[in-house]
């Protein structure tokens, strides 16, 4: 299949309804095969796996690449110039390398954002006010998340709607400005952003002693974790604190888990209890598995989150995360971080070690 | 029964709270210590040590330590029984792997072992117990802190036995703060010692917290005129952080360690056994201790090419697996090593030789030399080199990090090699399959036990002459 052909298989896939798991199957095996043929490393690391177009006959058999591998390997079908986005991490890890997605377009990106943002959360509005609490895509070109929140905000938002960030960080009095506006008005409002920025939106407005009740059928969406950006928070005292500062009920704060890595976001159906389940649409699937041998684990036992992504075609459908969860009925609980384990003894583990040799 | 974890001696064990915690597979109860009752213990171990320890002739406290180290030593005793049942259940680690690193680790704690750790750092060991005459003329006697903290960090059992046993020898009050990994090891051998020599009892505490409380380790370090510190580098910087600047801090950071094979090791007859040896030292507590190998730099030009002997390597650690089997890992490390294992298989030339389970794995690499710690957990990176003599160089950017090096090597290249990797910061050298098990008296990082914990007060050469002025008896 080429490319064309491709991305148009992709664009139905995603605004068909529920096409069942053969056709989850039939596409994710041509994009292997479109992968296997077009992105060398992901060849030579499916090889090295035993993994080719002859020996891969389900969509659990595509090798999971290991996130970190982004950080080291041009993964992508297209020659890197002819990428009209590259996303990135934000290198804290691996001596600030950085983990790259090549998008030759971002038409199946932005398909598969909307679809799912649409049904995830906007719970049957076409457009509602909006607050972004994150800086703009011409602040950040690489981040998938500033490109995320942009398409929130145009294709979701209200006129008036906008980023709550701008050069100069949070703009406190236009986002005390709009609270205030929906309190008064009665019109939902829907603040997204970064949740370590919630966290020093929260702790300003605490100091400032604001606090609104937002209109029902407000809603807050964060995603990202603190990072170390900000106070780390337990989720239950995060949500408690959205709650209680925006008035919005822990049941329509909704966190999204996306990945620099994907072209598809997970959500839950709010935290009214912790951890949430979260589950993406019919083109993503997760498998829990055990990341020495990459079998999936027995239901209900914790493992790594591997996803296979439909929409992410140019670099590589499936990806092994280091993101411990567990595989739920209706999805997944994600646990946090599986990896930066010290060593239980005296001697040091990788991560300890490159911030050793870093400082030495 | 619920283990207790601790020894407090002047607390009344019902006046305190304890916080039942889960170690590994066992429920431990923990003392919760606030500040003041920190300050209480230190009081209490200072005076007593004051008054019971510090004017015993130092053989009479080897003589104590033997003695409950022969105790340990016996596999009938209820305390080493406890050790036997609950360690390995508390860290996870291999039944007989820990019964036999205990015994093989308690050896080096007898009487001749702990007359030569005195040697080691004393041309007179009597200088502890009274004044000695000094090589430059007059008087000297070492005394050691009247309080000495350590801070210990980890799950290798036994690990604050060292530090312990230096400080008895000293004859310091000892508050030791157990490691959260393995908080009984440490307050069992107080109980033995405490049983064998009643007056050492009141001589030393074992206490706990939270890693991270701040109020109890404040009070320690306030209390104590010299403090040991066990751990990473962000641990030991945050206890720097709170000592005031005039008193010691020795801290012990987390370090790497690494093997060497030569190509006289590699002929046909020998390969396999130095495979075996090296294998030994990855799987012994499953590369946790600081002295375990993270690479091996295997030499070309002898008669099995070091790509072969990474498969030996690989055979050998199955063997272990076998009869030693790895703990169970928290997905964290098991995702640390899949992390490993796939940039060792990105590697150009690399190959990747592993257990299908992940129990082990052995990443043999002819292209890539550079120095980098394994996933930890039984996995190793064998890398090819031209001549070892290269190797102090690959390794020279990481000099503060170095530690043990594990050489199978003949005689020559072995002090040829040694000199070379001692100007680069290596302060051990081991005999592949020795590395995880130092030798009594063996310089911990590269400095001196004892030595380091004592301060000297010297009586000047000259002080006498006058002294000899002013007796009843001058002419």
């Amino acid at each position: 299949m080429d490319y064309d052909a491709i991305v148009a298989d992709l664009l139905t896939f995603i605004a068909a309804d529920a096409p069942g798991d053969a056709a989850f199957d039939r596409l994710a095996l041509q994009l292997f095969a479109y992968q296997f043929a077009h992105n060398q490393p992901f060849a030579k690391f499916a090889r090295t796996r035993g993994r080719t177009p002859r020996t891969v006959k389900s969509w659990a058999d595509i090798p999971a690449v290991p996130i970190n591998a982004f950080k080291t390997l041009d993964l992508t079908c297209c020659a890197p110039a002819d990428a009209v986005a590259v996303f990135m991490t934000s290198g804290t890890t691996l001596g600030g390398l950085r983990g790259k997605s090549y998008h030759p377009t971002l038409a199946v990106y932005d398909a598969s954002m909307r679809r799912n943002f649409a049904e995830r959360f906007m719970a049957g509005h076409a457009r509602m006010d909006m607050g972004i609490l994150f800086p703009t895509t011409a602040m950040m070109p690489n981040s998938s998340l500033a490109h995320y929140l942009n398409l929130a905000v145009r294709d979701f938002g209200t006129p008036g709607s906008g980023h709550l960030i701008g050069e100069a960080g949070i703009d406190f009095d236009r986002l005390t400005a709009d609270l205030t506006r929906a309190e008064t008005t009665g019109r939902p409002y829907a603040l997204l952003g970064a949740s370590f920025s919630l966290v020093h939106a929260l702790d300003e407005l605490q100091r400032r002693g604001f606090a609104v009740r937002l209109p029902e059928g407000s809603r807050i969406l964060d995603t990202g974790g603190f990072k170390g950006q900000s106070r780390e928070l337990e989720l239950d005292e995060f949500y408690d604190a959205l709650s209680q500062t925006f008035g919005v009920p822990r049941s329509q704060c909704i966190n999204m888990y996306g990945m620099t890595e994907l072209s598809t976001q997970f959500y839950d159906n709010g935290n009214a209890v912790c951890p949430s389940v979260k589950s993406g649409p019919h083109w993503i699937r997760t498998r829990v598995v055990n990341p020495l041998t990459g079998v999936a684990v027995p239901k209900g036992e914790t493992g790594v989150l591997a996803h296979t992504d439909l929409a992410h075609f140019n670099i590589v459908t499936t990806i092994l995360t280091e993101d411990a969860g567990i595989e739920t009925d209706d999805g997944f609980l994600l646990l946090g971080r599986a990896a930066g384990a010290e060593a239980q003894g005296c001697s040091m583990a990788v991560d300890e070690f490159l911030r050793a040799a870093g400082a030495a | 029964m619920v283990e207790r974890a601790g020894y407090l001696p002047g607390l009344a064990a019902d006046a305190l709270h304890w916080r039942a915690e889960t170690c590994g597979a066992v429920e431990v109860l923990l003392p919760v210590l606030g500040g003041e009752q920190v300050t209480a213990i230190a009081q209490h171990v200072r005076d007593q040590a004051q008054a019971r320890l510090r004017s015993q002739p130092v053989g009479r406290i080897v003589d104590a330590i033997d003695r409950a180290v022969a105790r340990l030593l016996d596999r009938r005793d209820p305390y080493r029984q406890r050790m036997d049942d609950l360690l390995p259940r508390v860290t996870g680690y291999n039944r007989e792997m820990v019964r036999l690193g205990l015994t093989g680790y308690l050896k080096t704690f007898r009487k001749p072992e702990l007359q030569r750790f005195l040697a080691e750092d004393f041309a007179n060991p009597a200088i502890l117990d009274d004044f000695q005459p000094l090589a430059k003329g007059g008087f000297g006697r070492a005394f050691g802190p009247r309080v000495l903290a350590h801070i210990w960090a980890g799950n290798v059992p036994g690990l604050p036995l060292w530090s312990l046993v230096a400080g008895l020898l000293v004859k310091a009050g000892n508050i030791g703060k157990a490691p959260s990994a393995e908080p009984l090891f440490a307050g069992w051998f107080a109980q033995v010692l405490a049983e064998v020599e009643p007056d050492l009892a009141e001589c030393l505490a074992v206490v706990w917290w939270r890693g991270g409380d701040v109020a109890p380790e404040a009070a320690l370090i306030q209390q104590a005129d010299l403090v040991l510190g066990y751990g990473s580098n962000e641990s030991l910087g945050a206890i720097q952080s709170r000592m005031p600047v005039a008193k010691r801090f020795l801290a012990y950071g987390h370090k790497v360690s690494f093997a060497m094979v030569s190509a006289a090791a590699l002929d046909a007859a020998k390969a396999s056994a130095t495979a075996r040896l090296a294998a030994y030292d990855v799987a012994r507590y499953d590369q946790q201790g600081c002295y375990a190998p993270h690479m091996l730099f295997a030499e070309r030009g002898g008669a099995v090419p070091p790509q072969r002997f990474a498969q030996f390597l690989a055979h050998e650690l199955a063997a272990f697996e076998r009869k030693f089997p790895r703990r169970p890992l928290t997905m964290a490390e098991a995702s640390g090593i899949a992390a490993w294992r796939h940039a060792e298989e990105m590697t150009p030339g690399g190959e990747v030789f592993g257990d299908p389970h992940g129990a082990w794995t052995v990443s043999y690499q002819p292209e890539d030399s550079a120095f980098r710690p394994s996933g930890l957990n039984r996995t190793i990176r064998v890398v090819a080199v031209d001549r070892l003599a290269d190797v102090p160089g690959i390794v020279a950017p990481f000099k503060a990090l170095l530690q043990t090096v594990g050489i199978a090597a003949p005689p020559r290249d072995l002090f040829r090699l040694a000199a070379a990797l001692g100007h680069v910061g290596v302060t051990r050298v081991a005999a592949l399959g020795d590395m995880t098990a130092p030798e009594a008296g063996w310089h911990h990082d590269g400095r001196f036990n004892l030595l380091d914990l004592v301060e000297i007060t010297e009586i000047d050469g000259r002080a006498e002459a006058a002294a000899d002025r002013l007796a009843s008896y001058v002419d």
